[in-house]
Protein backbone atom coordinates (compact mmCIF):
# COMPACT_ATOMS: atom_id res chain seq x y z
CA UNK A 1 0.00 0.00 0.00
CA UNK A 2 1.08 3.08 -0.46
CA UNK A 3 1.49 4.50 2.94
CA UNK A 4 -1.71 5.99 4.80
CA UNK A 5 0.53 9.05 5.89
CA UNK A 6 1.58 9.33 2.76
CA UNK A 7 -2.39 9.35 1.25
CA UNK A 8 -2.97 11.87 4.89
CA UNK A 9 -0.18 13.98 3.56
CA UNK A 10 -1.13 14.74 0.07
CA UNK A 11 -4.98 15.18 1.09
CA UNK A 12 -3.87 17.92 3.47
CA UNK A 13 -2.57 20.09 0.43
CA UNK A 14 -5.53 19.10 -2.03
CA UNK A 15 -7.95 19.33 0.65
CA UNK A 16 -6.77 22.85 1.62
CA UNK A 17 -6.54 24.00 -1.63
CA UNK A 18 -9.94 23.51 -2.45
CA UNK A 19 -11.55 24.96 0.77
CA UNK A 20 -9.20 27.96 0.55
CA UNK A 21 -9.76 30.20 3.61
CA UNK A 22 -12.25 27.73 4.92
CA UNK A 23 -9.74 25.03 5.54
CA UNK A 24 -9.81 25.55 9.21
CA UNK A 25 -9.11 22.52 11.96
CA UNK A 26 -12.07 20.40 11.81
CA UNK A 27 -12.76 20.50 8.24
CA UNK A 28 -9.47 19.29 7.29
CA UNK A 29 -9.90 16.63 10.29
CA UNK A 30 -13.49 15.66 8.99
CA UNK A 31 -11.73 15.48 5.65
CA UNK A 32 -8.76 13.21 6.52
CA UNK A 33 -11.27 10.89 8.01
CA UNK A 34 -13.18 10.36 5.14
CA UNK A 35 -9.93 9.77 3.42
CA UNK A 36 -8.36 7.69 5.92
CA UNK A 37 -10.98 5.26 6.64
CA UNK A 38 -11.81 3.24 3.65
CA UNK A 39 -8.23 2.16 4.18
CA UNK A 40 -9.96 -0.48 7.01
CA UNK A 41 -11.21 -2.23 4.37
CA UNK A 42 -7.91 -4.42 4.84
CA UNK A 43 -10.16 -5.04 8.57
CA UNK A 44 -11.97 -7.59 6.14
CA UNK A 45 -9.63 -9.38 4.22
CA UNK A 46 -9.45 -12.52 6.42
CA UNK A 47 -13.34 -12.67 5.85
CA UNK A 48 -13.92 -11.40 2.35
CA UNK A 49 -10.85 -12.37 0.13
CA UNK A 50 -9.37 -9.53 -1.82
CA UNK A 51 -11.17 -6.55 0.19
CA UNK A 52 -8.16 -4.79 0.16
CA UNK A 53 -8.02 -1.79 -2.51
CA UNK A 54 -11.71 -3.31 -3.03
CA UNK A 55 -14.49 -2.21 -1.18
CA UNK A 56 -13.03 1.02 -0.33
CA UNK A 57 -11.20 2.17 -2.91
CA UNK A 58 -13.70 1.45 -5.81
CA UNK A 59 -14.81 4.86 -7.41
CA UNK A 60 -18.65 3.58 -7.25
CA UNK A 61 -19.19 4.12 -4.06
CA UNK A 62 -17.81 7.76 -3.63
CA UNK A 63 -19.44 8.87 -7.19
CA UNK A 64 -23.18 7.17 -5.78
CA UNK A 65 -21.93 9.37 -2.92
CA UNK A 66 -21.21 12.51 -5.18
CA UNK A 67 -24.84 11.92 -6.78
CA UNK A 68 -27.14 11.15 -3.96
CA UNK A 69 -25.76 14.35 -2.30
CA UNK A 70 -26.50 16.29 -5.74
CA UNK A 71 -29.75 15.26 -5.55
CA UNK A 72 -30.68 15.67 -2.52
CA UNK A 73 -28.79 19.44 -1.81
CA UNK A 74 -29.43 20.48 -5.44
CA UNK A 75 -32.54 18.87 -6.50
CA UNK A 76 -34.90 18.05 -4.13
CA UNK A 77 -37.57 20.85 -2.70
CA UNK A 78 -36.58 20.01 1.01
CA UNK A 79 -33.19 18.51 1.36
CA UNK A 80 -32.59 16.22 4.16
CA UNK A 81 -28.98 16.69 4.56
CA UNK A 82 -29.57 20.88 4.51
CA UNK A 83 -31.94 20.34 7.55
CA UNK A 84 -29.29 19.02 9.45
CA UNK A 85 -25.90 20.88 8.48
CA UNK A 86 -24.80 24.15 7.76
CA UNK A 87 -24.24 24.90 4.09
CA UNK A 88 -20.17 24.51 4.75
CA UNK A 89 -20.51 21.35 5.70
CA UNK A 90 -22.23 20.07 2.17
CA UNK A 91 -18.94 22.22 0.47
CA UNK A 92 -16.32 19.90 2.84
CA UNK A 93 -18.27 16.97 1.78
CA UNK A 94 -17.93 17.55 -1.89
CA UNK A 95 -13.97 18.63 -1.35
CA UNK A 96 -13.94 15.56 0.72
CA UNK A 97 -15.23 13.37 -1.93
CA UNK A 98 -12.72 14.92 -4.50
CA UNK A 99 -9.88 14.40 -1.86
CA UNK A 100 -10.31 10.75 -1.67
CA UNK A 101 -10.86 10.27 -5.16
CA UNK A 102 -7.60 11.80 -5.67
CA UNK A 103 -5.24 11.99 -2.84
CA UNK A 104 -6.33 7.66 -2.17
CA UNK A 105 -8.01 6.26 -4.81
CA UNK A 106 -6.01 7.52 -7.66
CA UNK A 107 -2.52 7.04 -6.71
CA UNK A 108 -3.59 3.52 -5.00
CA UNK A 109 -4.11 2.91 -8.66
CA UNK A 110 -0.44 3.66 -9.58
CA UNK A 111 1.28 1.32 -7.00
CA UNK A 112 1.97 -2.47 -7.34
CA UNK A 113 -1.51 -3.83 -8.35
CA UNK A 114 -4.01 -0.46 -8.44
CA UNK A 115 -7.15 -1.06 -7.43
CA UNK A 116 -10.53 -2.81 -8.41
CA UNK A 117 -11.72 0.64 -9.63
CA UNK A 118 -15.35 -0.42 -10.80
CA UNK A 119 -16.17 -3.16 -8.08
CA UNK A 120 -19.01 -4.57 -7.67
CA UNK A 121 -20.08 -3.14 -10.79
CA UNK A 122 -16.88 -5.14 -12.33
CA UNK A 123 -14.40 -7.22 -10.81
CA UNK A 124 -10.97 -6.15 -12.10
CA UNK A 125 -7.91 -4.45 -10.32
CA UNK A 126 -6.47 -2.08 -12.97
CA UNK A 127 -2.89 -0.26 -12.40
CA UNK A 128 -2.20 3.24 -14.16
CA UNK A 129 1.55 2.73 -15.08
CA UNK A 130 3.32 4.50 -17.82
CA UNK A 131 4.74 7.91 -19.50
CA UNK A 132 4.13 11.06 -21.21
CA UNK A 133 6.83 12.06 -24.28
CA UNK A 134 7.69 14.21 -26.49
CA UNK A 135 10.28 14.07 -29.42
CA UNK A 136 10.99 15.71 -32.28
CA UNK A 137 10.94 12.20 -34.05
CA UNK A 138 7.80 10.85 -32.41
CA UNK A 139 5.76 13.86 -30.91
CA UNK A 140 3.62 12.93 -28.37
CA UNK A 141 4.09 9.26 -27.26
CA UNK A 142 2.05 8.31 -24.13
CA UNK A 143 1.62 4.65 -22.51
CA UNK A 144 -0.73 4.71 -19.53
CA UNK A 145 -3.62 3.72 -22.07
CA UNK A 146 -3.71 0.90 -23.86
CA UNK A 147 -5.35 1.32 -27.57
CA UNK A 148 -5.68 -1.91 -29.02
CA UNK A 149 -7.46 -3.41 -31.46
CA UNK A 150 -8.19 -6.97 -31.57
CA UNK A 151 -7.19 -8.38 -35.03
CA UNK A 152 -9.70 -11.18 -35.08
CA UNK A 153 -13.04 -9.20 -33.95
CA UNK A 154 -11.79 -6.07 -35.13
CA UNK A 155 -13.23 -4.29 -32.03
CA UNK A 156 -10.62 -1.45 -30.19
CA UNK A 157 -9.96 -2.01 -26.68
CA UNK A 158 -9.29 0.80 -24.41
CA UNK A 159 -7.94 0.76 -20.83
CA UNK A 160 -5.39 0.94 -18.62
CA UNK A 161 -3.76 -2.55 -17.38
CA UNK A 162 -5.23 -5.00 -15.72
CA UNK A 163 -3.84 -7.29 -13.14
CA UNK A 164 -6.05 -9.35 -12.00
CA UNK A 165 -9.56 -9.69 -10.21
CA UNK A 166 -10.84 -9.69 -6.39
CA UNK A 167 -9.89 -13.65 -6.66
CA UNK A 168 -6.46 -13.50 -7.98
CA UNK A 169 -5.11 -9.99 -6.69
CA UNK A 170 -3.62 -9.70 -3.01
CA UNK A 171 -2.31 -6.59 -2.13
CA UNK A 172 0.16 -7.14 0.96
CA UNK A 173 -1.09 -4.83 3.49
CA UNK A 174 -0.09 -5.17 8.06
CA UNK A 175 -3.26 -7.09 8.51
CA UNK A 176 -2.03 -9.54 5.45
CA UNK A 177 1.15 -8.62 5.51
CA UNK A 178 1.04 -11.94 2.33
CA UNK A 179 -0.89 -14.04 0.24
CA UNK A 180 -3.08 -15.56 2.59
CA UNK A 181 -2.20 -19.17 1.10
CA UNK A 182 1.47 -18.19 2.36
CA UNK A 183 0.22 -16.66 5.56
CA UNK A 184 -1.46 -19.95 6.79
CA UNK A 185 1.91 -21.75 6.69
CA UNK A 186 4.21 -18.83 7.66
CA UNK A 187 5.98 -19.41 11.05
CA UNK A 188 6.55 -15.69 11.92
CA UNK A 189 4.48 -13.55 10.54
CA UNK A 190 6.56 -10.02 9.90
CA UNK A 191 3.56 -7.50 9.60
CA UNK A 192 5.29 -3.94 7.60
CA UNK A 193 3.97 -0.66 8.39
CA UNK A 194 5.23 1.60 6.47
CA UNK A 195 5.62 5.55 6.45
CA UNK A 196 6.98 6.13 3.29
CA UNK A 197 7.91 3.24 0.72
CA UNK A 198 9.92 5.70 -2.00
CA UNK A 199 11.36 9.26 -1.82
CA UNK A 200 8.57 10.96 -3.56
CA UNK A 201 5.94 9.42 -1.28
CA UNK A 202 8.14 10.76 1.33
CA UNK A 203 7.80 14.54 -0.24
CA UNK A 204 4.02 13.92 -0.91
CA UNK A 205 4.13 13.16 3.14
CA UNK A 206 6.10 16.53 3.78
CA UNK A 207 4.64 18.35 1.62
CA UNK A 208 1.59 17.79 3.39
CA UNK A 209 3.31 19.14 6.67
CA UNK A 210 4.83 21.65 5.10
CA UNK A 211 1.22 23.05 4.24
CA UNK A 212 -0.02 22.79 7.55
CA UNK A 213 2.67 24.73 9.12
CA UNK A 214 2.88 27.29 6.49
CA UNK A 215 -0.74 28.34 6.69
CA UNK A 216 -0.25 28.43 10.83
CA UNK A 217 2.59 31.01 10.03
CA UNK A 218 0.81 33.14 8.01
CA UNK A 219 -0.84 36.48 8.99
CA UNK A 220 -4.85 37.58 8.71
CA UNK A 221 -4.93 39.94 5.76
CA UNK A 222 -6.01 43.43 7.83
CA UNK A 223 -9.33 44.12 7.58
CA UNK A 224 -9.49 46.95 5.34
CA UNK A 225 -8.16 44.90 2.56
CA UNK B 1 14.66 15.32 -12.77
CA UNK B 2 11.03 16.26 -12.18
CA UNK B 3 9.32 17.03 -15.73
CA UNK B 4 8.37 20.72 -15.25
CA UNK B 5 4.65 19.67 -15.34
CA UNK B 6 4.98 18.32 -12.45
CA UNK B 7 7.09 21.16 -10.63
CA UNK B 8 3.92 23.30 -12.13
CA UNK B 9 1.13 21.31 -11.13
CA UNK B 10 2.68 20.66 -7.35
CA UNK B 11 3.28 24.94 -7.41
CA UNK B 12 -0.58 25.27 -8.42
CA UNK B 13 -1.68 23.33 -5.66
CA UNK B 14 0.54 25.15 -3.10
CA UNK B 15 -0.71 28.74 -4.91
CA UNK B 16 -4.33 27.25 -4.38
CA UNK B 17 -3.66 26.64 -0.39
CA UNK B 18 -1.30 29.01 0.89
CA UNK B 19 -2.71 32.22 -1.20
CA UNK B 20 -5.36 32.73 0.71
CA UNK B 21 -7.48 35.99 -0.55
CA UNK B 22 -4.53 37.16 -2.76
CA UNK B 23 -5.37 34.08 -5.21
CA UNK B 24 -6.15 35.22 -8.36
CA UNK B 25 -5.10 34.40 -12.00
CA UNK B 26 -1.78 36.87 -11.73
CA UNK B 27 -0.99 35.53 -7.86
CA UNK B 28 -1.30 31.97 -9.13
CA UNK B 29 0.78 32.63 -12.52
CA UNK B 30 3.53 34.01 -10.31
CA UNK B 31 3.61 31.22 -7.97
CA UNK B 32 3.16 28.26 -10.70
CA UNK B 33 6.25 30.38 -12.64
CA UNK B 34 8.59 30.09 -9.27
CA UNK B 35 8.13 26.38 -9.08
CA UNK B 36 9.03 25.54 -12.70
CA UNK B 37 12.57 28.30 -12.47
CA UNK B 38 14.39 26.12 -10.85
CA UNK B 39 14.25 22.74 -12.62
CA UNK B 40 14.01 24.56 -15.96
CA UNK B 41 17.46 26.71 -15.07
CA UNK B 42 19.27 23.60 -14.06
CA UNK B 43 18.24 21.59 -17.17
CA UNK B 44 19.31 24.36 -19.10
CA UNK B 45 22.65 24.48 -17.33
CA UNK B 46 23.46 20.71 -17.96
CA UNK B 47 22.42 20.35 -21.44
CA UNK B 48 24.43 23.40 -22.09
CA UNK B 49 27.61 22.45 -20.12
CA UNK B 50 27.24 25.16 -17.73
CA UNK B 51 27.97 23.79 -14.01
CA UNK B 52 27.40 27.02 -11.96
CA UNK B 53 23.87 26.71 -13.07
CA UNK B 54 23.80 24.58 -10.54
CA UNK B 55 23.73 27.03 -7.97
CA UNK B 56 19.71 27.77 -8.85
CA UNK B 57 18.95 24.28 -7.06
CA UNK B 58 21.28 25.01 -4.08
CA UNK B 59 19.63 26.15 -0.55
CA UNK B 60 22.01 29.43 -0.52
CA UNK B 61 19.40 31.37 -2.73
CA UNK B 62 15.80 30.42 -1.17
CA UNK B 63 17.50 31.20 2.27
CA UNK B 64 18.79 34.47 0.76
CA UNK B 65 15.40 35.33 -0.16
CA UNK B 66 14.02 34.42 2.81
CA UNK B 67 16.28 36.79 4.67
CA UNK B 68 15.89 39.67 2.56
CA UNK B 69 12.18 39.11 3.41
CA UNK B 70 11.93 38.96 6.79
CA UNK B 71 14.36 41.71 7.51
CA UNK B 72 11.84 43.66 4.83
CA UNK B 73 8.58 43.05 6.10
CA UNK B 74 9.33 42.05 9.84
CA UNK B 75 12.03 44.09 11.02
CA UNK B 76 12.27 47.49 9.20
CA UNK B 77 9.95 50.21 10.17
CA UNK B 78 8.77 50.91 6.81
CA UNK B 79 8.40 47.58 4.80
CA UNK B 80 9.40 48.23 0.61
CA UNK B 81 7.48 45.71 -0.30
CA UNK B 82 4.63 46.55 1.38
CA UNK B 83 4.31 50.32 0.76
CA UNK B 84 4.86 48.96 -2.56
CA UNK B 85 2.12 45.88 -2.84
CA UNK B 86 0.59 46.02 0.63
CA UNK B 87 -0.33 42.83 2.31
CA UNK B 88 -1.27 40.81 -1.27
CA UNK B 89 2.52 41.50 -1.69
CA UNK B 90 4.23 40.20 1.07
CA UNK B 91 2.00 37.03 0.54
CA UNK B 92 2.34 36.36 -3.22
CA UNK B 93 5.97 37.00 -2.04
CA UNK B 94 6.24 34.31 0.33
CA UNK B 95 4.28 31.78 -1.49
CA UNK B 96 6.54 32.43 -4.36
CA UNK B 97 9.56 31.52 -2.52
CA UNK B 98 7.97 28.42 -0.56
CA UNK B 99 6.78 27.54 -4.20
CA UNK B 100 10.58 27.92 -5.88
CA UNK B 101 11.51 25.77 -2.95
CA UNK B 102 9.17 23.43 -1.91
CA UNK B 103 7.64 22.58 -5.66
CA UNK B 104 10.66 23.74 -7.44
CA UNK B 105 13.58 21.90 -5.88
CA UNK B 106 12.50 19.62 -3.26
CA UNK B 107 10.73 17.07 -5.60
CA UNK B 108 14.50 16.38 -7.91
CA UNK B 109 15.90 15.81 -3.71
CA UNK B 110 13.53 12.87 -3.95
CA UNK B 111 14.68 12.03 -7.77
CA UNK B 112 18.23 10.85 -9.63
CA UNK B 113 20.49 12.51 -10.39
CA UNK B 114 19.28 14.25 -6.87
CA UNK B 115 19.79 18.26 -6.21
CA UNK B 116 23.56 19.25 -5.33
CA UNK B 117 22.15 21.48 -1.94
CA UNK B 118 25.46 23.20 -0.44
CA UNK B 119 26.80 24.06 -3.85
CA UNK B 120 29.08 25.75 -4.66
CA UNK B 121 31.13 24.60 -1.48
CA UNK B 122 30.61 21.16 -2.46
CA UNK B 123 30.35 19.60 -6.00
CA UNK B 124 27.70 16.83 -4.85
CA UNK B 125 24.25 16.27 -5.81
CA UNK B 126 21.96 14.65 -2.39
CA UNK B 127 19.42 12.23 -2.66
CA UNK B 128 16.91 10.89 -0.55
CA UNK B 129 15.07 8.01 -1.94
CA UNK B 130 14.88 5.11 0.15
CA UNK B 131 11.97 3.30 2.65
CA UNK B 132 10.83 4.43 5.95
CA UNK B 133 8.64 1.68 8.31
CA UNK B 134 8.03 0.03 10.99
CA UNK B 135 8.31 -4.01 11.26
CA UNK B 136 6.89 -6.32 13.53
CA UNK B 137 9.63 -8.41 13.47
CA UNK B 138 12.33 -6.23 12.71
CA UNK B 139 11.47 -2.75 14.53
CA UNK B 140 11.97 0.82 12.29
CA UNK B 141 13.88 0.15 9.15
CA UNK B 142 14.92 3.12 7.44
CA UNK B 143 17.47 3.35 4.40
CA UNK B 144 16.78 7.57 4.27
CA UNK B 145 19.67 8.74 5.56
CA UNK B 146 23.23 6.82 5.06
CA UNK B 147 25.87 6.42 7.35
CA UNK B 148 29.48 8.31 7.47
CA UNK B 149 30.75 6.76 3.87
CA UNK B 150 29.40 9.46 1.36
CA UNK B 151 31.21 12.09 -1.00
CA UNK B 152 29.25 14.53 0.68
CA UNK B 153 28.99 16.71 4.65
CA UNK B 154 25.42 15.95 4.76
CA UNK B 155 24.45 12.11 6.20
CA UNK B 156 22.56 11.38 2.75
CA UNK B 157 22.98 9.44 -0.19
CA UNK B 158 25.41 11.66 -2.74
CA UNK B 159 27.27 11.38 -5.71
CA UNK B 160 29.97 13.39 -6.98
CA UNK B 161 30.24 16.44 -9.32
CA UNK B 162 27.35 18.48 -10.33
CA UNK B 163 27.61 19.22 -14.07
CA UNK B 164 25.34 15.77 -15.05
CA UNK B 165 25.64 14.44 -18.57
CA UNK B 166 26.83 16.62 -20.78
CA UNK B 167 25.75 14.95 -24.27
CA UNK B 168 23.85 18.34 -25.64
CA UNK B 169 19.82 18.75 -25.47
CA UNK B 170 17.71 15.30 -24.71
CA UNK B 171 16.84 14.06 -27.70
CA UNK B 172 13.25 12.54 -25.85
CA UNK B 173 11.01 15.16 -23.04
CA UNK B 174 9.54 13.55 -20.14
CA UNK B 175 6.57 15.40 -20.03
CA UNK B 176 5.17 12.87 -17.10
CA UNK B 177 7.20 10.02 -16.27
CA UNK B 178 5.00 7.79 -13.83
CA UNK B 179 1.91 6.53 -12.87
CA UNK B 180 2.13 9.14 -9.59
CA UNK B 181 3.46 12.32 -11.26
CA UNK B 182 0.27 11.79 -13.75
CA UNK B 183 -2.08 11.59 -10.68
CA UNK B 184 -0.23 14.82 -9.36
CA UNK B 185 -0.33 16.76 -12.76
CA UNK B 186 -3.96 15.89 -12.94
CA UNK B 187 -4.80 16.72 -9.15
CA UNK B 188 -2.78 20.19 -9.46
CA UNK B 189 -5.16 20.89 -12.46
CA UNK B 190 -8.79 19.36 -11.29
CA UNK B 191 -7.99 21.71 -8.36
CA UNK B 192 -6.90 25.10 -10.08
CA UNK B 193 -10.27 24.86 -12.23
CA UNK B 194 -12.54 24.16 -9.65
CA UNK B 195 -11.42 27.79 -7.61
CA UNK B 196 -11.07 29.72 -10.77
CA UNK B 197 -14.87 28.34 -11.58
CA UNK B 198 -15.27 29.74 -7.98
CA UNK B 199 -15.66 26.74 -5.89
CA UNK B 200 -14.33 26.72 -2.48
CA UNK B 201 -11.98 29.17 -0.89
CA UNK B 202 -14.73 30.45 1.50
CA UNK B 203 -13.78 32.84 3.72
CA UNK B 204 -12.44 32.05 7.35
CA UNK B 205 -14.79 33.75 8.64
CA UNK B 206 -16.18 30.48 9.91
CA UNK B 207 -19.36 31.86 12.60
CA UNK B 208 -20.77 34.30 9.54
CA UNK B 209 -20.75 31.30 7.30
CA UNK B 210 -22.38 29.21 9.21
CA UNK B 211 -25.14 31.41 10.52
CA UNK B 212 -25.58 32.34 6.87
CA UNK B 213 -25.79 28.40 6.03
CA UNK B 214 -29.00 28.20 8.84
CA UNK B 215 -30.96 30.57 7.15
CA UNK B 216 -32.45 28.84 4.19
CA UNK B 217 -33.25 31.33 1.14
CA UNK B 218 -30.03 32.62 -1.12
CA UNK B 219 -31.52 35.93 -0.48
CA UNK B 220 -31.18 36.00 3.08
CA UNK B 221 -27.70 34.54 2.89
CA UNK B 222 -26.48 37.72 0.46
CA UNK B 223 -28.18 39.74 3.67
CA UNK B 224 -26.65 38.27 6.32
CA UNK B 225 -22.72 39.01 4.49
CA UNK B 226 -23.83 42.38 3.23
CA UNK B 227 -21.98 44.14 6.19
CA UNK B 228 -18.31 42.32 5.66
CA UNK B 229 -18.20 44.04 1.94
CA UNK B 230 -19.29 43.36 -1.59
CA UNK B 231 -16.14 41.73 -2.68
CA UNK B 232 -17.46 38.94 -0.03
CA UNK B 233 -20.24 39.24 -0.54
CA UNK B 234 -19.53 38.01 -4.06
CA UNK B 235 -17.55 34.94 -2.67
CA UNK B 236 -19.90 33.73 -0.25
CA UNK B 237 -22.97 33.41 -3.72
CA UNK B 238 -20.15 31.69 -5.19
CA UNK B 239 -19.55 29.05 -2.45
CA UNK B 240 -23.43 28.63 -1.91
CA UNK B 241 -23.93 27.56 -5.51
Amino acid sequence: MVSTLVHAGFALVVAAGLLGDAADRRALGAILLVVVLPEADALLGPIYPGAHRTVGHTTVLPVAAGLLLYYDTQRREHSWIRARVADRWIGVAWVALVVHLTAHVALDWTHLEGVNLFWPLRDAFTSLDGALTWSLADGFVQTFVDVRVDPATGQTRVGTDVTGTRASVHVNNPVEPDDPAALAEAEVVDRRFPVAGRGWRLYLLGLGLFTVVARRLQRAPPAEE
Amino acid sequence: MVPALVNAALGGLLAAALLGRAFDRQAVALVVGAAVVPGLGSAAGVALGWTAAAAVQAVWLPLLAALVLLVDTRWRERSVLRTRHGWRGVRVAWVALASASVAGVAPDLFNEPGVPLLYPLESVRYTVDGLLLYSTQEGVVQTLLTGGDTPGVLPLAGTEGVSGMTDGPPETIAIVETGWQAVVVATGALTLSLRFAGFGGGRRDVAATRAAGETTGTTETTGTTETTGTTETTETTAEDR
